[in-house]
């Protein structure tokens, strides 16, 4: 039995950074994909108040803010799969969403939610590191609401982690409209096509420029506590051209600087392996279709 | 009324389930929606560890909690006895527990919920003992017992009490069962042979994953008559090991069958859940239900058993098959279920799914901490057709020989009868081997994948083969191995078919009303089928062996002749006419040259039923097979016909990621005859998926005694992309004792798989995997290995 003392709906932001500030306590619910999984098999103990933040519009919609995407934080995985300023500038995603759990989680698992559940294997993180994304958080200041931004490597602190403060919303994510000549890939590798954790994740993007890589950015996931960057793996990318030995170098680099733990889904040494190859795959692939 | 009417028949014919509209339209109330007047909720507390000692149990909070109506400990119920194949497993453990699943209390409370938290209330001390989480270990000399004799258990009394089945002595080593066969002088064999390969093949833990988790409810009358609603697949088998665990009258017990959510095997024995939930319905007297979630289901169900198999096997240059010599070692976890006797259907694969002149088989199964296996489609036969089927690709290789030359050199015929004494009175083996081949292309594909293996590229294309024997004709494992049929037609011309035979999803009450429709010149829809109910129906032995079709369509279609002669001769009295020149057709009796309709049927009931030496329609019929018991010596023709087939399966090997992909199946089943053309397209594509599932994905990770993968998350069903193109064509050899010759198929698409895949892996990369399952990290380290080696 899950003693809840308290359920509430906030209709705006505002009201509910306000409440999360009054009550302290409280365990927010959006799409309740990992959620309810979680608390039902205890792994999360719900705290005094359940918040149900799905009735707050701001929390809502996919807009082109200047230079940024802005996807709110209740955007759910087939919103994001089918919508046109996602589908013109950051196809990306969509690749992501098809590889995403099922229809029906995709139907109802957020953006946001995904984000701060924090998983090191979390299916849309790797893929906003490589969009070079930040978070849009709100909270309550000097009695006005208050927004923040943070870019998204700095946001994960461990598995389940965020720096997402107590009284904090994640309202939204925003991105970068990427440059002329980006490439981006995903890559999410499990022992099946479908319905799957990864047993790790590799995201690379990067403007390509005549056969030269430049603005690279790489991330890996399920190979540490957190979604991790690839730094050395980007150095060994950054401003070269893309021709069999500097992928070979890359995708040593990559198999060097993670470090992954062996569980049920893999052993630590066949991650390894796995980045190496996949890295190598990938990166063969934007060269061979540029 | 029509004139004429010609005849038609159902056989063969593609019919949907009986159950179908109701299933897919989820109407159908299962265990889990069904809810008796006042029932309580029972829920079980599982030990939190793996070996150990109970020093204390205190359910007094648990007790207190509002609620609660009861908290039973082994001290709560002395009267229970010990349950299983070996009587070695007491419900509710006394003093120690063995494994992760072994129950300590239960609760039977208003709610789920409430039952749930007053778990969460009992306190349990415990003393850890050494754990045996490796079968060796536990034959090592001074390995720590799992089920130890008691200090000054050798009371004359204590042994009264174990032979009556009240008390379990334990045992002064770990060996829970052991089966020897010999034919032949395997010595002999080894001198002619010419090639000779010993290999270690190991098996895992996968389980039946039944959609429906497992669920009973308990109700006692105010009587004392038991009534319990099951999910068991041999409800009078049960009925019977209840009563004595119990120590109550069989005549007092009565069980129904719910619709079951898929058996397997799964529900071949007594759970200690079930004596437990009785346990509470007596104490509290009034119904408990208790529904296992789909955790407790991956923890506390039984497992297909794990083997670790030894084969030595030889032939002759020329390809004549020489010896076989097989050492297994079964892990019988803590407590002896059916996976114990797996190797008796092992050894049918291993001494005569071809002909082998010698052959020596020892097998051991030994007490373990880990958990324990039940039955499981196919009974052994996966396990033993995994390494039988290998070695058969291998030898081929060496000798230089086609694998499919080499299978049908050595293959069975009809009327053939092996060492072992089984008479394959029909046998479609070489027309099974020669059609998978043919409509596969597996020759030429066979010698294209080995001439590509080592060109560049990182996916690698197989092809690869198995064949198997399975018992098709029933099994005599019981002194019977019958079943009963009661018959009774209505005014109208329906039918109420009373069968003993259970429907666990496997489509039994279609295919037995269609027998009956044949005899009976019915429509489908004149037919109801009665089946699940202990007090109705007559007696039978339960779902296992492949054997409903068989002995249940035997059964019905004796019934159903009685009530056709009895018909027939009524109308032949009452038209002036020969019983024998009428026929049954379309509801109406004809001539049976002309088809002239004679009269309705409904009218001659009538007539039948509503005259002064008034009379019913309604005939009785027991089945029993003409099979016979295995002799000491483990020989005999256990079965009254035997299936065949031979599965063809093509994979991708990604050798960058190990990951195989099941292209495509083709499969030659020797079937006898298909009845149900829809329901036997259903019965082998799912198995197919069920043998692809254990061959790559999933598998039951058990680390020192603790189930890893508790759930569908990490515990790998196939998922609808990954299941191959299915190509399966039915071989007809129309057995002389089949129902309108039929054979039993229902283990049968499950066998050949993992062999076959294990045969495509070598065919597309060389390197041969005798481990289970086919994992992508596994083959990558594999490939690996291979690469080094190489290199």
């Amino acid at each position: 039995m899950t003693a809840l003392d308290n359920y509430i709906a906030p209709t705006s932001l505002e009201q509910a950074v306000e409440q999360l500030q009054e009550l302290g306590e409280v365990t927010i619910l959006a799409g309740g994909t990992d959620l309810m999984p979680q608390a039902n098999a205890g792994r999360v103990k719900f705290k005094r108040t359940l918040m149900n933040i799905r009735r707050i519009p701001e929390l809502r919609g996919i807009t082109r803010e200047g230079d940024e995407i802005r996807i709110g934080a209740l955007a759910t995985i087939s919103e994001i799969m089918t919508h046109p300023l996602i589908r013109e500038y950051l196809p990306l995603l969509v690749t992501v969403g098809d590889h995403f759990a099922s229809s029906q989680i995709r139907n109802a698992g957020t953006l946001g939610g995904n984000v701060c559940n924090a998983s090191p294997a979390g299916d849309t993180l790797v893929p906003l590191l490589v969009l070079g994304a930040s978070v849009e958080l709100a909270s309550m200041l000097d009695d006005k609401l208050f927004r923040r931004s943070m870019p998204l490597p700095e946001f994960f602190v461990g598995p389940g982690k965020t720096r997402l403060a107590p009284a904090e919303l994640l309202a939204a994510v925003r991105i970068p409209v990427p440059p002329k000549g980006f490439v981006a890939r995903f890559h999410k590798f499990g022992t099946r096509p479908a319905l799957d954790i990864s047993a790790i994740s590799i995201g690379i993007s990067g403007v390509l420029d005549k056969g030269t890589l430049s603005q690279v950015r790489v991330a890996f996931g399920a190979v540490g506590p957190t979604p991790v960057c690839g730094a050395a793996t980007e150095e060994a990318l950054e401003g070269k051209k893309l021709d069999a030995a500097t992928i070979a170098a890359a995708a040593v680099a990559a198999r060097d600087e993670v470090h992954p733990i062996s569980d049920v889904r893999a052993s630590d040494w066949y991650r390894k392996e796995m980045i190496h190859n996949m890295t190598k795959r990938i990166l063969e692939d934007v060269s061979a279709s540029h | 009324m029509p004139e004429t009417i010609q005849r038609d028949s159902l056989i063969g014919k593609r019919i949907t389930k009986l159950d179908a509209p109701e299933k897919a339209s989820g109407k159908t109330r299962y265990i889990q929606d069904l809810d008796v007047q006042g029932q309580l909720y029972g829920k079980i507390l599982r030990s939190s560890r793996v070996h150990a000692k109970i020093k204390r149990i205190d359910t007094s909070k648990a007790k207190a909690l509002p609620g609660v109506h009861a908290v039973i400990t082994a001290a709560d119920v002395p009267y229970q006895r010990p349950i299983g194949v070996a009587k070695d497993h007491f419900p509710l453990k006394t003093d120690r527990v063995r494994s992760t699943r072994d129950e300590i209390a239960a609760v039977a409370a208003e709610s789920e919920a409430i039952a749930e938290a007053a778990l969460k209330l009992i306190e349990v001390e415990y003393e850890d003992l050494p754990i045996l989480a490796d079968p060796y270990d536990s034959l090592k000399p001074g390995a720590p017992l799992i089920h130890p004799e008691p200090h000054g258990a050798s009371a004359k009394h204590d042994h009264l009490k174990q032979a009556q089945g009240i008390a379990y002595l334990g045992k002064p080593d770990n060996v829970a069962m052991t089966f020897d066969y010999a034919q032949g002088d395997v010595a002999a064999g080894e001198r002619e042979s010419d090639v000779v390969f010993e290999d270690t093949f190991t098996l895992h833990y996968v389980t039946h994953c039944c959609m429906g988790v497992s669920g009973i409810i308990a109700e006692f009358d105010s009587s004392g008559n038991l009534l319990l609603y099951s999910n068991t697949q041999v409800p009078f088998l049960h009925k019977r090991e209840f009563a004595e665990i119990l120590s109550m009258d069989p005549a007092r017990i009565r069980i129904i069958q719910p619709p079951i959510g898929g058996g397997f095997g799964s529900k071949l024995d007594i759970y200690p859940f079930e004596p437990i939930c009785v346990y509470l319905a007596k104490a509290t007297g009034r119904p408990v239900k208790l529904v296992f979630t789909r955790e407790e289901e991956f923890l506390a169900s039984p497992t297909r058993q794990p083997v670790i198999l030894t084969l030595r096997s030889g032939c002759k240059k020329d390809g004549t098959l020489t010896f076989r010599t097989v050492n297994t070692l079964h892990d019988n976890g803590a407590y002896t279920s059916w996976g114990a006797t797996t190797p008796f259907v092992m050894m049918q694969t291993i001494s005569s799914l071809y002909r082998v002149p010698h052959c020596l088989y020892h097998t051991k199964a030994v007490y373990t901490n880990n958990p324990y296996a039940g039955s499981f489609r196919g009974y052994g036969n996966l396990q033993a057709t995994f390494a039988v089927e290998q070695h058969m690709d291998m030898m081929a290789e060496a000798i230089g020989m086609d694998p499919l030359d080499f299978r049908m050199k050595n293959a069975q015929d009809p009327g053939e009868v092996t060492p072992q004494g089984m008479h394959f009175k029909s046998c479609g083996l070489k027309e099974c081997l020669t059609t998978a081949a043919e409509m596969s292309g597996y020759r030429e594909k066979f010698k294209i994948n080995l001439a590509n293996r080592d060109k560049p590229g990182h996916i690698k294309r197989g092809i690869g083969m198995a064949s198997m024997l399975h018992v098709g004709g029933g099994a005599k494992i019981y002194p019977s191995d019958g079943c009963g049929t009661i018959l009774k037609m209505d005014d109208f011309g329906s039918v109420t078919l009373i069968t003993g035979a259970s429907e666990i999803g496997q489509g039994s009450e279609t295919v037995l009303a269609q027998l009956v429709c044949e005899e009976l010149g019915l429509p489908l829809s004149a037919v109801r089928v009665v089946n699940n109910d202990t007090e109705i129906t007559p007696w039978d032995v339960g779902v296992h062996a492949s054997r409903t079709t068989f002995i249940a369509g035997n059964s019905a279609i004796g019934a159903a002749k009685k009530a056709r002669s009895k018909i027939l001769a009524a109308a032949a009295t009452q038209a002036g006419l020969n019983a024998d020149d009428l026929d049954l057709r379309g509801s109406h009796i004809v001539e049976a040259k002309s088809g002239t309709v004679v009269m309705s049927l409904s009218k001659l009931l009538r007539q039948l039923h509503f005259n002064d030496k008034a009379e019913l329609v309604m005939t009785s019929f027991y089945y029993e097979p003409p099979s016979r018991h295995q002799d000491k010596h483990f020989k005999g023709d256990v079965s009254a016909a035997y299936a065949w087939a031979t599965q063809v399966v093509e994979v991708e090997v990604d050798t960058d990621t190990g990951i195989v992909k099941m292209l495509k199946v083709t499969g030659a089943h020797d079937v006898g005859r298909v009845l149900n053309r829809l329901g036997i397209e259903g019965q082998i594509e799912g198995g197919i998926v069920m043998g692809q599932g254990y061959a790559l994905t999933e598998e039951l990770m058990v680390e020192n005694g603790i189930v890893r993968n508790p759930g569908f998350r990490d515990y790998k069903l196939v998922t609808a992309p990954e299941i191959p193109e299915m190509d399966v064509r039915f071989i007809e050899t129309m057995d002389g004792e089949g129902p309108q010759g039929a054979k039993g198929v229902g283990e049968a698409p499950a066998i050949c798989i993992a062999a076959a895949t294990a045969n495509a892996i070598h065919n597309a990369t060389g390197v041969r995997i005798m481990a289970l399952p086919f994992t992508p990290e596994k083959v990558y380290r594999a490939l690996h290995a291979a690469k080094k080696e190489a290199a």
